[in-house]
C-alpha cells in the first residue's frame, strides 16, 4: 500500500570558521589595460558560484556591465589568500573583500577625476565605466582613459581590501564565547513523501524551502544551491552509506554507493527570505551547507508521519522500513 | 529601511564559467597535458592496521617503462601533513604503522597509466597485522591498542549553558534517544587529480591540482616537503565539484615528489575507488540526545552527547565534531543545554569535510526530537517551532546573543504558507 | 603492446590513428585527441561523464573499446557546438543555471540532445528518464530540466513545430 506523509525540519547553521580562528579574504580590483576590470582572488569556485557573485557584486559598485569584469584564476603566485571554499562562507568574507576593493578603486576614481575635472567630487558623476561633471556631460573620461592619466601621475587605479571578521574563541569548558560565528542562515523545509509499504521504497514527492539567506546576490543561483543541497539530503536520507567493516570499504563504487538520479528530483517550490540585515554584501548571507541540512531530518518526520515509524539510523532503507514496520504490527 | 535599486546584485546573471562549461573548453585538471608527461600510481595499505616489516620493489623496477619508484627511505626529511593537527604521513616507512587502506606505501612513476598500474601490483609488502579497530566505541576502551601515540581520544569539548538539571526538573514531558548517522562520501564526479611540474631554474614546484584552500594547500605542501612557501605554486583548474572532499592534500604532496625526482611533468589521476577509500568522508555521529519541553510547548533543556568517528586521521575532525554538538539545539530558545562531544581515531578511512559540517547530522537528532514532542504534547509542528524559534536577542547554545538577520520564524512562516499547512494536515 | 591502425569520424573530421588492443575509447579521445570535454567520473559506466553519441547511439566512452570505434562516426561534446556557436540545448544550460561544476554537463548535453532528437517533444517524465544514466551531484538536476525543456521548446519553434515562443 502507498501512504503518503508530510514532514517539517527548521535548521540553522553558523557560517565562516567561527570561533576566534584568523578568517579572511583578501581581494584587489584594477582598471586593466585590455580595456577590463580584473579582479585577483583565490576564492575557489568549485561550481557554486562564488565568481558570478564577485562579479555581480564589482559591476554594481563600479557600475559597468558584468562582461567588463575579469577574474584571474587562483595562482598563489598571482593571488592573495581568500581561506577556503568551506563554512558557507566565500559569498560573505570574498564578496565583502570585493565589495571594499571596489568602492576602494572607485573612490580613486572620483579621487583623480576630481584632479583631471578640477572639480569637488559631488560635481562628478559616473555611468557605465565613464566619469564626467554634471554640468558638462559630453567631456568624460572612461575608467581606461582615467588609468593613462593616472599611470602618467605614477600612479595606478586599482584596491585592495580584506574582509576580517572578530569572532571568539569559546571558553573550552563551556562552549561559551560572545560571537562564536559571522551568522547564521535558518531554513525551514518541508517534504512530502509516499512511502510503499510493500516494499518498503519511499519516494520524495514534493519540497517546500524557505530560506533566510539575507538577500540572494543571484537568486536562481541560490535556488541551485538548495536544489543541489537537497537532492544531497534526500541522498542521505535514503541510500548513501559507505560501509566499512574491519576497516575495509565494502562499495568504493557508485554501483554500491548509490547517490541520487534524475529519477529521485522532487518537485521544489523555493522562497526566498531576504531582510538584507546581515553584515555580509548588500546583506546576503551563505547558503551552501544549510541547503542540504534540513531535507534529512524532514524526510524522516514525514516517513513517520506517512507510516508510524521512525528509523534512528540513516539511513532509511527499504529494508529498515520493512524491518520497523513488520515490529509495529507485532507489537500492536 | 528602503534599498536602492540594483543593477546587478539581485539579478540572474548567467554563470561567468557556463559558457566554458558548456562546450567543453573548461580545463579540470585532468585535462591539461604535457609532453614527455609521465604518470604516477600509488601503492597503497594491504591491511586497515599493521606495521610495514618489509618492502619489496625491485620486481617492480624492472619493468621497462617505469622511471622511478619513491618509499619512505628515500624521503626521509618529508614530514606529515594534516589541516589541523600533523597526523598524516607522506608514505609509511619500515617500522611505522598504516592505519588505513588509504595510506601510501610508494609511489611509483612510469611513462604510461597502465605500466605503473602493473608496477604497483609487483610491489611486495609484508605486515605485522595489528588489531583492527572499526567501531569508535571499542576505540574509547582502555584496553584498545593505540592508533596514534596518544590517546584513541583525539578531542573531548565541552558545552554547558545554564542549568540542565534545573532545565529538566521545569520540563513535563522529556524525551531521550539515540541517533545514528553513516560515512558518506561527498562525491564530487571530478575525482581527484592533478599535474606537477619542477622548474629546474626557479627550483619552483607547479602543481595544477584542485583545492578548496590555494594558500593552505601550499603551505602545508610547503612544511611537508620542508620548502619555502613560494617553491611551492598552485595553479586552480576548473573545479568539478568538492563539497568538502578537496579541503585535504590528494595528489599535491605525491606529484611535488615525482616532479622533484624526475624533472619531469607527472600527472596523477585517482581512481574512483581509490577516491572512496582514500579521501576523506562525512563523519558518522553516535548522538545521544534528551529534550525537556513544558506541557504548553516551551523547550527547557536539552543535553546531548556525541561520538564522532573521525577514523584514521585528523583531517578537520575536530572541528566538525564539535560544530555538530554546538548546533545541538536548533534554531530555538533554549536556556539550559548541556553536551560533550569526542572525535575518536579508527582504523576506518578518515573523516573530514562534507557539506554541513557536523551540523548536518546533529540536525537529524534534534529535528527528529521536535518532531517526537509535537506528537506526545499533541501540538502543531509549525506552531511548536514558531514559539520557540529564535528572535532577535535570542541565545544560540554557545551564548552568542543574535543580533543581525534572524529570520527563522520568516522561514517557518513561509515555507507552511507555501503548503498551505492548515488543511494539509 | 601490439599497436593497430583504426580510423573512424569524430565531429565531422576523419582520424586515423594507431592505438592498442586495450585502449578504451574515452583515453583515445581524452589521451591522443585531447579533446577533453569528456570526463572520466568512474571509468565503470556507473556516472554519465564520459557519455559520447557513436554511431548515433549515446555510449559510456569508458566502456568502449577504441578498436570498437573502428570505421564509426562520433560526436563529443566538442562537436555540439563551440565558442559562438553554441547549439540551443548548450545556451538553455547556460541561461537555466543548469551548469554549477560543470563535470557532468557535456555528457548531460550529450544526452539531452540523443533525447530530442528521439522525442522533440519530452515531458519532464521522459527527461527525467532520459538523463537518468548521467549523474550530477551538484544541481539536483531540476535545472537540467528546465534547461531540456527550454532548448525542446525553442527547438520546435524554429522548426515550425508546436513549441512556445523564446523563453
Ligand atoms: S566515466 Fe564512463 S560512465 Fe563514468
Ligand atoms: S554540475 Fe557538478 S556534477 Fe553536475
Amino acid at each position: 500500500m502507498k501512504k503518503q506523509g508530510r514532514g517539517m525540519a527548521t535548521i540553522m547553521f553558523g557560517f565562516g570558521y567561527g570561533e576566534g580562528f584568523p578568517d579572511h579574504s583578501i581581494a584587489s580590483v584594477e582598471i586593466e589595460d585590455s580595456g577590463k576590470i580584473l579582479i585577483r582572488t583565490a576564492a575557489a569556485d568549485v561550481g557554486q558560484g562564488v565568481l558570478t557573485v564577485i562579479t555581480q557584486i564589482a559591476a554594481e559598485v563600479l557600475k559597468v556591465k558584468p562582461e567588463i569584469i575579469r577574474i584571474i584564476p587562483g595562482d598563489t603566485h598571482l593571488t592573495k589568500s581568500s581561506g577556503s571554499t568551506s563554512a558557507t562562507r566565500q559569498t560573505f568574507f570574498t564578496g565583502n573583500a570585493v565589495k571594499e576593493a571596489s568602492e576602494g578603486l572607485l573612490s580613486n576614481i572620483y579621487h583623480y577625476a576630481s584632479i583631471e575635472f578640477r572639480s569637488n567630487h559631488v560635481e562628478l558623476e559616473i555611468k557605465d565605466g565613464y566619469i564626467f561633471r554634471n554640468d558638462n556631460p559630453n567631456y568624460r573620461l572612461s575608467y581606461w582613459e582615467l588609468a593613462d592619466k593616472v599611470k602618467e601621475r605614477g600612479d595606478s587605479l586599482k584596491a585592495e581590501a580584506s574582509f576580517f571578521p572578530h569572532t571568539d574563541k569559546p571558553d573550552p569548558k563551556t562552549g561559551q564565547g560572545e560571537k562564536l560565528y559571522v551568522a547564521y542562515t535558518f531554513v525551514t523545509q518541508i517534504v512530502d513523501v509516499e512511502v510503499d509499504t510493500d516494499t518498503g521504497v519511499v519516494e520524495i514527492l514534493n519540497v517546500y524551502t524557505a530560506a533566510d539567506i539575507g538577500k540572494a546576490i543571484n537568486p536562481k543561483n541560490v535556488e541551485g544551491q538548495i536544489e543541489g543541497g537537497t537532492v544531497q539530503g534526500i541522498g542521505m536520507a535514503l541510500m548513501e552509506e559507505q560501509v566499512i567493516k574491519e576497516g575495509i570499504t565494502l562499495n568504493p563504487n557508485l554501483t554500491g554507493y548509490l547517490i541520487p538520479t534524475s529519477m529521485d528530483t522532487p518537485r521544489f517550490v523555493t522562497r526566498l527570505v531576504e531582510n538584507e540585515d546581515s553584515e555580509g554584501p548588500f546583506g546576503a548571507k551563505g547558503i551552501g551547507e544549510p541547503a542540504t541540512i534540513a531535507t534529512t531530518p524532514a524526510i524522516a518526520n514525514a516517513i513517520y508521519d506517512a507510516i508510524g515509524v521512525r528509523i534512528y539510523h540513516l539511513p532509511i532503507t527499504p529494508e529498515k522500513i520493512l524491518k520497523a514496520l513488520k515490529e509495529k504490527r507485532k507489537n500492536k | 529601511m528602503k534599498k536602492m535599486p540594483k543593477r546587478y546584485v539581485g539579478k540572474n546573471i548567467f554563470k561567468v564559467d557556463a559558457q566554458d562549461k558548456v562546450t567543453g573548453k573548461a580545463q579540470y585538471s585532468d585535462d591539461i597535458y604535457f609532453d614527455d608527461m609521465l604518470y604516477l600510481k600509488i601503492k597503497r595499505a594491504t591491511y586497515p592496521h599493521a606495521y610495514l616489516r618489509r618492502i619489496d620493489i625491485s620486481k617492480a623496477q624492472k619493468i621497462p617503462g617505469v622511471v622511478k619508484i619513491i618509499t619512505a627511505a628515500d624521503i626521509p626529511e618529508v614530514k606529515n601533513f594534516g589541516l589541523i593537527i600533523k597526523d598524516q604521513p607522506v608514505l609509511i616507512g619500515i617500522g611505522r604503522k598504516m592505519r588505513y587502506m588509504g595510506d601510501a606505501l610508494a609511489i611509483v612513476i612510469a611513462e604510461s597509466k597502465e605500466i605503473a598500474s602493473k608496477a604497483v601490483k609487483l610491489i611486495e609488502v609484508e605486515v605485522e597485522k595489528l588489531e583492527v579497530i572499526s567501531d569508535p566505541l571499542r576505540a574509547m576502551e582502555k584496553d584498545a591498542p593505540l592508533i596514534h601515540q596518544d590517546s584513541n581520544i583525539l578531542a573531548t569539548h565541552y558545552l554547558e549553558k545554564g542549568d540542565v538539571k534545573k532545565g529538566f526538573t521545569q520540563a513535563d514531558v522529556i524525551v531521550e534517544n539515540e541517533y545514528k548517522t553513516s560515512f558518506l562520501d561527498q562525491v564530487p564526479l571530478q575525482i581527484e587529480a592533478g599535474i606537477g611540474v619542477f622548474d629546474p631554474e626557479t627550483e619552483i614546484i607547479k602543481l595544477w591540482a584542485a583545492t578548496q584552500w590555494l594558500h593552505d594547500t601550499q603551505a602545508d605542501v610547503a612544511q611537508s616537503l620542508g620548502l619555502p612557501k613560494e617553491k611551492i605554486r598552485i595553479i586552480q583548474p576548473v573545479i568539478g565539484g568538492a563539497f568538502g572532499k578537496k579541503e585535504d592534500i590528494s595528489v599535491h604532496i605525491h606529484l611535488a615528489l615525482a616532479a622533484i625526482a624526475t624533472k619531469r611533468p607527472v600527472k596523477f589521476s585517482y581512481t574512483r575507488e581509490e577516491s572512496m577509500i582514500a579521501q576523506s568522508k562525512r563523519h558518522p555521529f553516535i548522538i545521544q540526545m534528551k529534550t525537556g519541553v513544558t506541557k504548553k510547548g516551551y523547550l527547557t533543556a536539552c543535553q546531548v552527547e556525541v561520538i564522532g568517528d573521525t577514523g584514521a586521521y585528523a583531517s578537520s575532525g575536530l572541528a566538525v565534531v564539535h560544530k555538530g554538538m554546538y548546533h545541538c539545539t536548533g534554531p530555538y530558545n533554549v536556556d539550559n543545554v548541556k553536551g560533550v562531544a569526542h572525535t575518536v581515531y579508527t582504523n576506518n578511512t578518515y573523516c573530514g569535510a562534507m557539506r554541513g559540517f557536523g551540523a548536518t547530522q546533529m540536525a537529524f537528532a534534534y529535528e527528529s526530537q521536535m518532531d517526537i514532542l509535537s506528537h506526545k504534547l499533541e501540538i502543531d509542528p509549525v506552531q511548536f517551532r514558531l514559539q520557540n524559534a529564535y528572535n532577535h536577542g535570542s541565545s544560540t547554545p554557545n551564548g552568542q546573543i543574535l543580533t543581525h538577520s534572524v529570520g527563522v520564524k520568516e522561514t517557518i512562516k513561509e515555507a507552511a504558507d507555501m503548503t498551505g499547512w492548515k488543511e494539509g494536515r | 603492446m601490439s599497436k593497430l591502425t583504426i580510423g573512424f569520424i569524430i565531429n565531422g573530421q576523419k582520424k586515423i590513428i594507431e592505438t592498442t588492443p586495450f585502449t578504451r575509447l574515452l583515453d583515445l579521445i581524452r589521451d591522443d585527441l585531447h579533446l577533453t570535454g569528456t570526463k572520466e567520473g568512474c571509468g565503470k559506466g556507473e556516472c554519465g561523464a564520459c557519455t559520447v553519441i557513436m554511431n548515433g547511439e549515446l555510449v559510456a566512452s569508458c566502456l568502449i573499446l577504441a578498436l570498437q570505434a573502428d570505421g564509426a562516426v562520433i560526436t563529443t561534446i566538442e562537436g555540439i557546438g563551440s565558442g559562438g556557436h553554441l547549439d540551443p540545448i548548450q545556451k538553455a544550460f547556460v541561461e537555466t543555471g543548469a551548469v554549477q561544476c560543470g563535470f557532468c554537463t557535456p555528457g548531460m548535453i550529450l544526452a539531452a540532445k540523443k533525447l530530442l532528437e528521439e522525442n522533440p517533444y519530452p515531458t519532464e517524465e521522459e527527461i527525467k528518464r532520459g538523463i537518468s544514466g548521467n549523474l550530477c551531484r551538484c544541481t539536483g538536476y531540476q535545472k537540467i530540466f528546465d534547461a531540456i525543456k527550454l532548448a525542446a521548446n525553442r527547438l520546435s519553434t524554429r522548426d515550425g513545430g508546436r513549441g512556445e515562443k523564446d523563453a
